[in-house]
């Protein structure tokens, strides 16, 4: 179980009031998050939802142990993440980024292998098991035939798949998603739900996933935390926080919300903004 | 077998070989005609042995010299393009030759004569610039926040080379021409280090930097993902770039004050390099090493021998050849 | 691709910089040394401005010392230049310095056609300055004298000139010709970046007077960058090796020549036959190549 505890983590907030000279700047004057509780089950899938600004990135980063809490703590089957060496970690939770722009061309088999990193020594090549893991973490997301191509001539679903498997290969118990279907077209958003599902369902993967897109959470997530600059607003079993009230409160937008029957789960429907409260 | 081990083997034979070959032949081409059996005659004292003189103090250095700058540059290229997440960076990016030529051309400006442990002054003075510009860079990185920004890093590094080109344009001004013309030369690369000095004194840098080297490939490799992914897969991000940044920074340092900036070596090497065995530095580094030592030698010799007895620079002859090569590697990017 | 166009242009910034030098440099030995007629009125000049080095000391030397009003930053001889202004040099002509001190005739190198040009528009004489061997030097001093208007003194000084060279020359005949390697320059404390003469040139006219062979004396350069291999392939009986401080320190002077030691095996260095020869005047083509020539003779007894 992995849980948060009144997490605080504000560093650089609101401190610098230049503009940061470079886009990698930016990513360290990223939104803080302030006394969140939050707790996922094994097995569970667990949405974060807010709006842009609001700490989903920071909260993502926190949970994997790449930012350490100014306050509070974050811990993993009753293990503090901080007193966790950093493969240990990784092999315990495995995250998967927005977007992937490699600096070099690697092919679709190295970026699968890549996984494998927390599980060898310093000096240790790849055996035939590293092998045989990362085929199959390919096979599981439907790439294992793109093995051999070159990961830059992938299409974004492909490449999203493929980063995906790069993370099962890691065969960590959590899997932490950061907007998973933000650059992929319906297909691809469809394709990735499904996998995510499937991954859940065959390996009692626990996934957090942090997402805009409400119809994809709804589809996937037994449970929603809803952040608002910083701290939890709401949270709970999708069926009961994914409301047309807490919807407006989060984004000031007017939708409805009701249950699709071809579909199998809530659907979100917006229907327009008013000045949000 | 899997494939990166067969890789790995296939590729430290083959660039091995061309490496072992090249330092081989290279000390047996020359404008003089030597002989072999001459060469290695224990009868002919050495004061009366032209020919083993040749081979042993003009050429056999400079081979090694050659070897040693060329597998350094070649790596540290492979690794600043890495820890800067951009193929196109050098070893020269982030102004540590600057630095070393800024400290070169004092030194000669100075008309410095003091020698410090069998090397001259200006090959003192510019490892020292190489090492000050090397910390410059490092604290504009770390000043802003705690992290360790390679955007900025990168913007620090062309902005120091900038200035440090205008101090040399500068000093230069206001130098006498003899002194401008040494500069000059030394600016274009030269590895005829007259014996085995200043090749001692470089090599112990060079073998702590390729310690480094060793461990540092697979870290690489995630960091070439981003450097999020690389932390989320377990890599200690923050100690790889600055394992990365000293030691192929202290690498480069270590070969411009040897042989002076050459240029082209540390990006034509590692790409030729990744064009034939891929993107995998655990292959790419000791390959583009290997590689880089057997270009540079080969340059070296075509330096020596294009224009006998006037020497041609080195860095004319890399340069000759890289600049075309970067041109061919920019269009085919797009 | 913002950054990789950046890290590029740091390459070229290093080229560009070579480029400029080598403008510098290539500059630098097309201007030499002999003097041809320039253009201008040709009234007797009171108020010389004279950004060559050589010329200055020819002026001197023939008596119209007292007419120089300004020289370049590189001159040091005569020690009557000491107080002159200095009007910048080849590279760096400060043109509104020399055009505030109203000069007559303004001695410039061929190559600063810049300055030249700038000069003939604000209708100043000028006397431009090209390249030439040791036979031009004396001439050239004939011809700048006629310039000024001091035949007679030009053609004493000249005249003396040709007479202490041909003294050194006699002085030499008959004397076996040692092969000679004649440095002018190169990293100290290393033999590194050697620079030596070749078959052209005042320098290469000098040893060849003082009684040496020039190991490079089939190569048609002024100057060239060699290899130690080539070095220890030609098996010079003399190095000489020119520095152009007026003095150093015994030990400095034995440091450098203890750098020849790397190269055992070379005649020179073998028998003792490093000469170090320290001396502003050796890289002045002017009246004071007497000077050189006797030095040079000496260095190679």
């Amino acid at each position: 179980m992995l849980r948060a505890d009144s997490v605080t983590y504000l560093h650089d907030r609101g401190g610098g009031a230049a503009p940061p000279l470079l886009p990698d700047a930016g990513r360290f004057a990223q939104p803080g998050v302030q006394g969140v509780t939050l707790r996922v089950e094994r097995g569970h899938v667990v949405g974060i939802l807010g709006p842009n600004g609001s700490g989903k990135t920071t909260l993502l980063r926190l949970l994997a142990g790449m930012l350490r809490p100014e306050s509070g703590t974050v811990t993993l089957n009753g293990r503090d993440l901080a007193s966790l060496a950093r493969p240990a970690l990784a092999r315990s939770i495995a995250v998967v980024p927005q977007e992937t722009h490699l600096a070099f061309d690697y092919s679709v088999l190295e970026i699968a292998l890549m996984g494998r990193y927390p599980h060898l020594g310093t000096f240790e090549l790849e055996g035939p098991r590293d092998v045989a893991i990362a085929r199959e973490a390919l096979a599981a997301t439907g790439t294992l035939a793109l093995e051999r191509r070159s990961f830059a001539t992938l299409s974004g679903g492909e490449k999203q798949r493929v980063v995906i498997a790069s993370a099962l290969a890691q065969q960590a118990e959590i899997l932490l998603l950061d907007e998973p279907t933000a650059s992929l077209d319906l297909g691809y958003q469809f394709d990735v739900a499904a996998l995510l599902a499937r991954l859940n369902r065959e390996r009692e993967l626990t996934i957090v996933v942090a997402t805009h897109d409400l119809n994809f959470a709804a589809s996937l997530c037994r449970s929603i935390v809803m952040l608002s600059e910083g701290r939890v607003v709401a949270a709970g079993p999708t069926g009961d926080t994914l409301t047309s009230m807490s919807i407006q409160a989060l984004y000031g937008v007017v939708a409805d919300v009701y249950p699709h029957h071809a579909a199998g789960h809530l659907t979100v429907v917006p229907l327009r903004r008013v000045r949000r409260d | 077998m899997t494939d990166v081990r067969r890789r790995l083997t296939a590729a430290i034979l083959a660039f091995g070989s061309l490496a072992f070959v090249s330092v081989l032949a290279a000390p047996l081409i020359g404008t003089t005609p030597i002989s072999l059996r001459r060469v290695f005659d224990g009868s002919i004292p050495f004061a009366d042995n032209v020919d083993a003189q040749i081979f042993f103090i003009a050429r056999l250095p400079r081979a090694l010299a050659g070897a040693a700058v060329g597998a350094t540059l070649a790596a540290a290229g492979v690794v600043f393009q890495a820890l800067l997440r951009n193929p196109l960076a050098t070893p020269f990016t982030l102004g540590v030759s600057a630095g070393a030529a800024l400290g070169a051309m004092l030194a000669i400006t100075l008309r410095l004569h003091l020698s410090l442990w069998g090397v001259s002054a200006v090959t003192a003075a510019s490892f020292i610039g190489s090492l000050g510009a090397v910390a410059i860079v490092y604290a504009m990185a770390r000043a802003r926040h705690r992290g360790f920004s390679t955007n900025i890093l990168l913007l620090a590094g062309v902005t120091l080379n900038a200035f440090f080109s205008a101090l040399i344009l500068f000093v230069q001004y206001l130098a006498d021409s003899a002194e401008a013309l040494r500069t000059m030369r030394w600016l274009m690369g030269d590895l005829d280090i007259a014996g085995y000095g200043p090749l001692l004194a470089a090599l112990p840098l060079c073998a702590v930097a390729f310690v480094a080297f060793a461990w540092l490939p697979r870290p690489l490799n995630l960091l070439s993902l981003d450097t999020d992914a690389a932390a989320s897969r377990g890599v200690d991000v923050l100690r790889v770039q600055r394992v990365a940044f000293f030691s192929a920074s202290m690498a480069t340092g270590a070969a411009v004050s040897l042989g002076g900036p050459i240029g082209f070596i540390g990006i034509i090497v590692p790409h030729l390099v990744r064009l034939i065995v891929g993107a995998d530095h655990r292959v790419v580094l000791p390959a583009s090493a290997l590689f880089g030592a057997a270009f540079l030698v080969a340059a070296d010799v075509v330096a020596r021998t294009a224009m006998a007895p006037v020497e041609l620079p080195v860095g004319i002859i890399t340069a000759l050849v890289g600049g075309p090569f970067f041109l061919w590697l920019l269009v085919r990017q797009r | 691709m913002g950054h990789e166009a950046s890290c590029w242009g740091l390459g070229a910034g290093y080229w560009a910089l070579g480029a400029r030098i080598v403008t510098l440099i290539a500059a630098m030995t097309v201007a030499g040394h002999a003097l041809a007629p320039g253009t201008g009125a040709q009234q007797q000049p009171t108020r010389i401005v004279s950004l060559v080095p050589s010329a200055t000391e020819m002026l001197f030397a023939m008596g119209a010392g007292p007419r120089v009003a300004a020289v370049s930053s590189y001159d040091r001889f005569p020690p009557e230049v000491e107080p002159l202004p200095r009007v910048g040099a080849l590279v760096d002509p400060d043109v509104e310095r020399i055009l505030s001190l109203r000069p007559d005739l303004v001695i410039a190198y061929a190559s600063q056609t810049d300055l030249l040009a700038q000069l003939r528009r604000a209708g100043i004489p000028v006397y431009s300055y090209r390249h030439g061997s040791l036979a031009d030097i004396a001439s050239g001093m004939r011809g700048l004298g006629t310039r000024i208007g001091v035949p007679a003194e030009a053609e004493r000084a000249a005249a003396a000139l040709e007479r202490g060279l041909a003294e050194v020359r006699a002085s030499v005949a008959g004397r076996p010709r040692p092969r000679t390697l004649l440095v002018i320059g190169r990293e100290p404390q290393s033999l590194r970046a050697l620079s030596v003469s070749g078959g052209f040139g005042f320098l290469h006219d000098l040893l060849d007077l003082a009684g040496g062979d020039n190991v490079f004396g089939d190569v048609k350069r002024e100057s060239m960058m060699v290899a130690t291999e080539t070095i220890l392939a030609k098996q010079p009986d003399v190095i000489l090796e020119l520095h152009y401080s007026d003095s150093a320190s015994r030990e400095t002077e034995a440091r450098e020549r203890d750098v020849w030691a790397l190269l055992p095996g070379v005649p020179a260095v073998r028998n003792g036959r490093v000469r170090l020869l320290y001396g502003g005047e050796l890289v002045v083509p002017g009246p004071r190549v007497v000077l050189t020539a006797r030095a040079f003779a000496r260095a190679l007894r």
